[in-house]
């Protein structure tokens, strides 16, 4: 069953085109990266998709619900975590989740679970001006969390957080996708789109240049070579594309000259790069 | 429209208002500005010389016990027909004419009439200050529960301006504190709400949650209405009795504060941030405000016409009417105009939401 389904989906502001023509589905309980530039259509895509910006043109159904008609069945469905910290910093972090919880009807109960679920139990009646930019980021989470959505996008979640903080959301994120919570996730970190998601979007000026596992995309568009170190302590890179490789590389194992041999094989980011440039280069 | 969402925005706004002092403070000026006044009316007595003319043949007690009024010079007068033209010539602040057998009449409760000319060319405060102490004067006559029945005539009034009824001083004050209330609570502290939203990025979230931005407006005009009606309803506590028609009184407050909220809504709904909403709100407040200033000696006709296209002048003026003790048929189309503003307004507001919006 689908969680996400687009077709056709366009936004243009003014004379920009933001998000053209986009179509993908996201199955549920999926770990989704959508991966691209600044200025890509990210963040407009997932304005679309939860019901704040209406599409130009094109159809997206979220959780069962038409973007553009159904707005008010969508949103209780959906939880989201913006790439802008918008907490009302003033207010505690239980009081910002009970004003949450207010305006989703949820059951009061559930502010300190969320709470507990995000580690900030013991720091609920701090101003969340006086939180850290972890805990800040956890509170987001909890407040997205806090009506148990059906599926949880996230904007740039780990952007600026410190290491430790950033393996505790993507530890929380994939124990949502176990629980069957799916997850549409933008990240400038390929590692992070690596570790973390199922499938990937590449997104590039508005479209959708390419889409598949990061594995598939790795071998399809990563270049393959041999990392070689010699004995007198070189290294040198054989690409084994090119036709003399194989050569090449007898001649070496012959010679006695390899001391360590790997493979090179391309990253999320290599393949990126990559496909977006070339993109770009049309 | 969903009343749990819109109450919750509501009361997120007004728990966080509190919490932010520049708020706070624009909420709690009109008040502290109305305890002042209250502080300091009696220094209103710290006017220069008031000249009263009177004509008194009968040599009453209440033209001996002004005589004794301290700062307060009487010019007698030698006929009662001369007494009116003489308040003009001599600049005097007001007159009186007391009739032969005044002290006669008064101790068998007759009610004798007292003409008492007031001149509207003089500042409003010296009227006020002279109207106040005839009253107390005339009541503190004997003590019994009638006394004299005074009768006030304006001198030096501009043909077609509107009559003054009797207005004193906290007459005009209180029209001007509760202009300043809601000006200070609609026009400044409601696009504020809406504007830190934008600001903060917090209105993406509501955008996000169950609530629809006619909620969201609705909820901020919601937190402005009570912030409006706390303060006014202290207002009105403090002056209570000045009161005489409490339901007209009420609809008429609704009405301005409806209207002036309405124009912080869709203040905010133009800016993006508190800086813009600090230098053009406070332009909004100064414009709102102007009406429900008193005018010494009057404004000149162009003046006087332009602010009949301020709407806060038909919030004053009804106000002003009612307090004079003038019935409904005298406001209603005071009323009628505020009412059309505030349907402007409020159908401006979400004109604009919805076409940012998209």
């Amino acid at each position: 069953m689908n969680a996400i389904e687009v077709e056709g989906l366009s936004r243009t502001f003014n004379d920009l085109q933001a998000v053209d023509n986009i179509s993908f589905t996201v199955e549920a309980g999926e770990i989704f990266g959508f991966l691209g530039h600044n200025g890509a259509g990210k963040t407009t895509t997932i304005r679309m998709l939860t019901g704040q910006l209406r599409p130009t043109a094109g159809l997206a159904r979220v959780a069962g619900c038409d973007v553009a008609t159904e707005r008010h069945r969508l949103k209780p469905l959906v939880g989201v975590v913006s790439e802008n910290q918008n907490l009302y910093e003033r207010m505690s972090g239980r009081e910002n989740l009970a004003f949450a919880a207010r305006l989703y009807g949820t059951d009061s109960r559930r502010i300190d679970e969320a709470l507990d679920q995000v580690g900030l139990l013991d720091r609920a009646t701090d101003n969340a001006k006086h939180y850290s930019n972890g805990m800040k980021q956890r509170l987001l989470i909890a407040r997205a969390l806090l009506h148990r959505p059906r599926l949880l996008f996230l904007d740039e979640p780990t952007r600026g957080l410190d290491p430790m903080v950033g393996r505790d959301i993507r530890r929380l994120v994939k124990e949502l996708s176990t629980r069957g919570v799916t997850v549409f996730l933008t990240t400038h970190y390929m590692e992070e789109a690596d570790q973390l998601c199922g499938r990937v979007a590449f997104l590039s000026e508005g479209r959708i240049v390419a889409l598949d596992t990061p594995d598939n995309l790795k071998v399809a568009h990563g270049q393959k070579s041999l990392n070689v170190i010699l004995g007198d302590g070189t290294s040198l890179t054989i690409a084994l594309d090119d036709e003399d490789a194989g050569k090449q590389l007898e001649k070496l194992v012959n010679a006695g000259q390899i001391r360590t041999l790997h493979s090179a094989e391309a990253t999320l980011e290599e393949v990126f790069i990559q496909i977006a440039g070339r993109g770009l280069a049309e | 429209m969903n009343p749990r969402v819109v109450a919750a925005l509501a009361r997120k706004d007004i728990v966080d208002a509190i919490r932010n002092r520049y708020l706070l403070t624009a909420l709690l000026t009109p008040l502290f500005v109305a305890l002042l006044f209250r502080v300091l009316m009696p220094g209103v007595n710290s006017l220069n010389n008031l000249n009263v003319v009177v004509h008194d043949t009968g040599n009453s007690v209440l033209v001996a016990q002004l005589r004794n009024t301290p700062k307060l010079n009487l010019i007698a007068s030698a006929s009662a027909e001369a007494a009116a033209n003489e308040v003009e010539k001599k600049k005097a602040t007001g007159g009186l004419v007391v009739p032969v057998n005044f002290d006669a009449d008064v101790a068998a409760g007759k009610e004798p009439e007292l003409t008492i000319y007031v001149n509207s060319k003089k500042n409003i405060i010296e009227q006020a200050t002279f109207r106040q102490l005839m009253e107390r004067q005339v009541s503190s006559l004997v003590k019994q529960p009638v006394t004299a029945r005074p009768v006030w005539i304006e001198l030096g009034k501009e043909p077609g301006s509107q009559p003054g009824g009797r207005p004193d001083l906290n007459q005009t004050l209180l029209p001007l504190l509760l202009l300043l209330a809601f000006a200070m609570t609609g026009a400044l502290v409601v696009p504020l709400l809406l504007v830190e939203e934008r600001e903060q990025r917090t209105l993406d979230f509501l955008l996000t949650s169950p609530a629809s931005l006619a909620e969201i407006v609705t909820g901020k005009a919601l937190t402005g209405v009570v912030y409006s009606l706390l303060i006014s309803g202290a207002l009105l506590a403090i002056n209570h009795k000045l009161i005489s028609n409490w339901p007209l009184t009420l609809l008429t407050i609704l009405l301005g504060l409806l209207f002036i909220v309405a124009i912080g809504l869709f203040t905010g709904s133009l800016f993006q941030n508190t800086m813009q909403v600090n230098t053009w709100a406070s332009l909004v407040l100064l414009l709102l405000l102007i009406p429900g200033f008193p005018s010494p000696g009057g404004l000149p006709v162009a003046m006087e016409a332009a602010l009949h296209l301020v709407p806060t002048y038909y919030f004053v003026e009804a106000l002003k009417l009612l307090l004079a003790g003038m019935g409904s048929s005298r406001i209603g189309g005071h009323l009628a105009v505020l009412l059309a503003c505030t349907a402007v307004a409020f159908s401006a507001t979400i004109w604009r939401s919805r076409r940012e919006q998209n």
